[in-house]
C-alpha cells in the first residue's frame, strides 16, 4: 500500500549539503503498525515529513494508495494529505485559544462547512479518545495526556487511511504513554488504519508489528514480530 | 555462566591449564562465587572428548596444558554470534559479551545486532500479550509483562551504550 523505492532527501544551506536520506526501498502494508527507530539525526523524521507529503524528495518515489507524491504539485499534495494523511506530533500542536471540539473540527474547515454529520463524527470520536463531556474546554487547560488524545482525535476526524505520529508519547510518562499507545493500537486494529510511528523509545516501538532501524540515512535493520509458534512459547513462559 | 564457552574463550587467548582457566574464570568473567575444581576438570574432558580442545602435554611445573582447536574456536564464535533469548536462564548476553570482548572478537558489531533485534522481537510480542491481558483485566500479568519488559529496555539501552562507545 506505500511503497517507497530510492528515496533521497538533501538540504542544502548556503554551500552545505547534507544528505538525510541516502536511498532505500520499503514497503508498507496496508493497516500495518510499523515503528521507525534510530539515533538522533538519522532521517527518521524527515522520513516521515517526506510520507506525509509535507516536503519532497530530492530523488526517489513515494507511492501511497497508488498515487506517486513525487509526481503531484504542491496543491494536490496538500488534497492528498487532507484526504488520507493524519498525523500526531510530539508537542500536540493543538490551537490552545480554540476549545476541544474546534480543535478537532479544525482539518474539516479546510473542505468546507462543519455538517450535522461531521458534529456527530466529533463527538463519537471524544467518546472513543475517552474524553466524554470535555468538548468545550479550552484545549490549553487540558494535561498533556488529554491533549494528545485531543491531537489523536484530529489526525483521526477525516478517517485518513495512514496515520504518520512522530514521537507521540515523547512528553508523557509511563502511564499516560501506555494509554495514547493503546489507544493508537486500537484505530489500527479497529478500522485497519496504517501507522507509521516515528520514536527513540522501545517502549512504545513495542506496540508496532515490525520496527524499522535507522542508521545514517538507510535502514539498518527490520525487524518483524515473531510467528505464531513463538507467540504460544511466549505465553506459556509467562503462565 | 557457561564454564564450557568460558574455558573455550581462556583458551582462545593462549594454551593453559585446569588450574589457571580456574583462577582467571572467576577473575575476569564476572563468574558468580567460586567455581569448583572439578567442574573445571570434567568439562575439560569432555572439550577433549568433543574435540574442540587438545591437551597438549605437561608445563614445567607437571601441570597438564591444553589448547583450542580450529573446531572449538569455530563452536566460540558459533556461540557468540547466537544471540540470547531472555527467557533462557542458561545463558547470560553478558557473560557471553565479556568473552567476545576478552578476545577483541571481530563480529563484536553483527553479535549486538542480532541480540538487539531479538530483544526488539521479545518487546513486540510481549507488549502484545501486556495489552491482551490489560484488557482482560488481568492485573498481575499485566504487571509481570510490564517487569519483563522494563528489564529488556535496560538490556537494549546497555547495548546502544555499548554502540555509542565502540563509535568513539
Amino acid at each position: 500500500m506505500i511503497k517507497v523505492r530510492n528515496l533521497k532527501k538533501e538540504f542544502i544551506q548556503g554551500q552545505e549539503r547534507t544528505q538525510v536520506l541516502k536511498g532505500f526501498d520499503l514497503n508498507i502494508e496496508e493497516g500495518e503498525f510499523v515503528a521507525v527507530m534510530g539515533p538522533s539525526g538519522s532521517g527518521k523524521s524527515t522520513l516521515l515529513q517526506l510520507l506525509g507529503g509535507l516536503d519532497v524528495p530530492t530523488e526517489g518515489d513515494i507511492v501511497i494508495n497508488q498515487s506517486n507524491l513525487s509526481n503531484m504539485t504542491e496543491k494536490e499534495r496538500t488534497i492528498f494529505r487532507r484526504k488520507y494523511i493524519g498525523f500526531i506530533f510530539q508537542n500536540y500542536q493543538l490551537l490552545p485559544t480554540l476549545s476541544v471540539e474546534e480543535n478537532i473540527a479544525f482539518p474539516l474547515h479546510a473542505d468546507g462547512s462543519l455538517t450535522k454529520k461531521k458534529n456527530q463524527i466529533i463527538i463519537e470520536l471524544l467518546d472513543s479518545v475517552g474524553l466524554k463531556g470535555l468538548g468545550r474546554k479550552r484545549a490549553n487547560l487540558l494535561s498533556g495526556g488529554q491533549q494528545q488524545r485531543v491531537a489523536i482525535a484530529r489526525a483521526l476526524v477525516n478517517n485518513p487511511s495512514v496515520l504518520l505520529a512522530d514521537e507521540p508519547t515523547g512528553n508523557l510518562d509511563r502511564g499516560k504513554a501506555e494509554e495514547i499507545l493503546g489507544l493508537i493500537s486500537r484505530f489500527n486494529r479497529e478500522n485497519n488504519q496504517t501507522i507509521i510511528m516515528v520514536t527513540h523509545d522501545i517502549f512504545a516501538a513495542g506496540f508496532a508489528d515490525r520496527i524499522i532501524l535507522f542508521k545514517d540515512g538507510v535502514i539498518d535493520q527490520v525487524i518483524s514480530r515473531k510467528g505464531d509458534d513463538y507467540a504460544k512459547y511466549v505465553a506459556n513462559f509467562m503462565a | 555462566m557457561s564454564v564450557k564457552y568460558g574455558i573455550l574463550t581462556l583458551l582462545f587467548l593462549q594454551k593453559n591449564h585446569g588450574y589457571e582457566l580456574k583462577l582467571e574464570l572467576e577473575s575476569h568473567l564476572g563468574a558468580k562465587g567460586k567455581i569448583n575444581p572439578g567442574q573445571i576438570y570434567t568439562t575439560l574432558d569432555r572439550l577433549i572428548r568433543d574435540q574442540l580442545v587438545l591437551s597438549i602435554g605437561m608445563d614445567d611445573q607437571e601441570r597438564k596444558l591444553y589448547e583450542i582447536t580450529m573446531e572449538g574456536k569455530k563452536e566460540l564464535e558459533n556461540w557468540l554470534l547466537e544471540p540470547v533469548p531472555y527467557h533462557s536462564t542458561k545463558e547470560d548476553f553478558h557473560f557471553k559479551w565479556s568473552c567476545a570482548r576478552k578476545i577483541d572478537f571481530e563480529q563484536e558489531k553483527k553479535m549486538l545486532d542480532q541480540q538487539k533485534a531479538m530483544i526488539m522481537k521479545d518487546v513486540m510480542e510481549l507488549t502484545k500479550f501486556k495489552t491482551e491481558f490489560l484488557l482482560q483485566g488481568d492485573e498481575n500479568r499485566y504487571l509481570l509483562i510490564t517487569g519483563t519488559l522494563l528489564h529488556l529496555e535496560a538490556d537494549l539501552n546497555w547495548i546502544n551504550q555499548i554502540e555509542n562507545r565502540n563509535r568513539l
